[in-house]
């Protein structure tokens, strides 16, 4: 795709600058609009679930006393309000309706800006009580690179650069949540993390009648938090899945594996569920039309017919 | 003949035009999303849960020692006769967590306390009055991290209602 100047500069500098077009190519891969378009409406939609029905502890601090309000880093940088009975309420309010219209696909830079900022000072609201989730960094990376797309219509099959770097950009963001959660756990927890009794606490602490059996199998919270550590160390690798068909099995299992979490302690990481979505190949919900002719021979092997999620999901 | 790739569907193959981003754009791109990633991978190597959106994903990081006690904090308002109402989780718009992370704060001043119970007894007026607001921790006895059954309750705080005092006296 590049052409790259060799042999004039030094070898060194050859592979340096061919690095530099790979990555960069990589970024920006570009990816059809019509994807982002219906990715975008996933996520603005999920604001309303997100503040009425999944995350409704955030809205019930508008009844706490402002005692209670500990400003993050953020919250003592930047002159954001504390946050009252009326500030709760009114930064509801105007973010469902900015989410709305940025859900319809109008003016997507306008409507997706203030979705992003009015999302970002509700996230504000929802930390600064003692408590920090993890669960929606990818999600505010999406909110905030989406409005960098620009116009994208259901329809328009066109592949757009601004649109590929939107979602590799989403899709490093979900990468990061599991690779710098090893991490921190080396951090806080030191090496000998994996031989703690974390996940006995967890289930301890929040079992459900699906998870206190593992309680009594001897070894096996232990062996989890091994593969837990270990996938989370190389998740990196995930950045390699480029062809459809590997990205949609690398979303049927993240959601797999963030469902079965969900059975065994009740904790789901949602908005970073919805953030991974973008990684399926939304286009493909309109593209597909029954045609009279078929091209037998070709279409299996690009097509699963009966396992493609992506028209299950729909 | 239409040569299909993995990224075609049979059915209609993708326009080959792509819309491309001049290099200014993809410069200023570029720029902001080193500096996110420099923030991001600083707030997880130096920052803590402050630094949000930037802290580290620290989400079940601590170590638990096998032996160590579970606990499991909760704030009850006392009722005249003894009995133990809820106040975290959600009654009065915080989590079990969000106490849990302002415990110190709590046994330090537990005048906050007070104002718990008067959210509490303005969201619901019929209940029976609160005469004081305690913080419990009930810890779960472990051995070689294997649940044993058995549990002591520990109250850190118990903070008498200034207006039950004088009801009662």
């Amino acid at each position: 795709m590049t052409l790259l100047r060799t042999g004039r500069g030094s070898s060194g500098q050859a592979t340096l600058s061919r690095t530099v077009a790979g990555v960069t190519g990589w970024l920006f891969a570009p990816v059809p609009l019509a994807r982002v378009a219906l990715f975008r409406v996933i996520v603005y939609l999920f604001i309303p679930i997100d503040v009425f029905v999944t995350t409704r502890w955030v809205a019930a601090h508008a009844g706490v006393p402002t005692e209670y309000y500990q400003p993050l880093l953020i919250g003592e940088w930047l002159p954001l309000p504390t946050p009252t009975t009326a500030v709760v309420d009114v930064v509801k309010w105007l973010l469902i309706g900015s989410a709305l219209l940025a859900a319809t696909g109008r003016a997507p830079r306008v409507w997706g800006t203030t979705t992003f900022l009015l999302y970002f000072e509700w996230m504000v609201i929802a930390m600064s009580y003692g408590k920090v989730d993890h669960d929606r960094y990818a999600f505010l990376v999406a909110l905030a690179v989406l409005p960098t797309v620009g116009i994208a219509h259901w329809r328009d099959q066109r592949r757009s650069e601004a649109a590929g770097f939107a979602v590799t950009a989403i899709f490093i963001a979900v990468m990061l949540t599991y690779f710098l959660a090893a991490w921190a756990k080396i951090r806080f927890g030191g090496w000998d993390w994996v031989n703690g009794s974390t996940l006995t606490r967890a289930v301890l602490r929040r079992g459900t009648d699906l998870s206190m059996w593992t309680l009594e199998v001897p070894g096996l919270l232990h062996v989890s938090q091994y593969l837990m550590i270990g996938f989370e160390l190389l998740s990196p690798l995930m950045l390699l899945a480029r062809r459809e068909r590997t990205r949609i099995a690398l979303v049927i299992f993240l959601l797999g594996f963030h469902l079965m979490v969900f059975t065994g302690v009740r904790i789901i990481f949602l908005p970073h569920c919805v953030a991974i979505l973008c990684l399926l190949p939304w286009e493909r919900l309109r593209r597909v039309r029954p045609t009279a002719e078929s091209t037998p021979g070709v279409g299996p092997e690009v097509i699963p017919r009966s396992d493609d999620p992506v028209r299950a999901v729909s | 003949m239409v040569v299909v790739s993995d990224r075609d569907t049979i059915e209609q193959p993708p326009t080959e035009e792509v819309v491309g981003l001049p290099a200014r754009a993809r410069l200023i791109r570029l720029v902001i999303a080193t500096a996110v990633l420099a923030l991001t991978l600083s707030g997880t190597v130096f920052g803590d849960d402050y630094a949000f959106p930037f802290g580290p994903p620290r989400m079940y990081a601590t170590r638990a020692d096998p032996d160590t006690p579970v606990s499991s904090t909760r704030v009850v308002g006392l009722t005249e006769s003894g009995a133990e109402v809820r106040l975290s989780g959600g009654e009065v718009g915080l989590r079990r967590a969000e106490f849990e992370g302002q415990v110190p704060r709590l046994v330090d001043d537990p005048e906050l306390l007070g104002l718990l119970a008067e959210s509490y007894l303005a969201n619901n007026p019929a209940a029976p009055p609160l005469v004081a607001v305690a913080i419990v921790v009930r810890r779960y006895e472990l051995r070689d991290g294997q649940s044993t059954g058995s549990y002591v309750d520990d109250v850190r705080v118990t903070y008498p209602l200034p207006g039950a005092a004088q009801a009662g006296a």
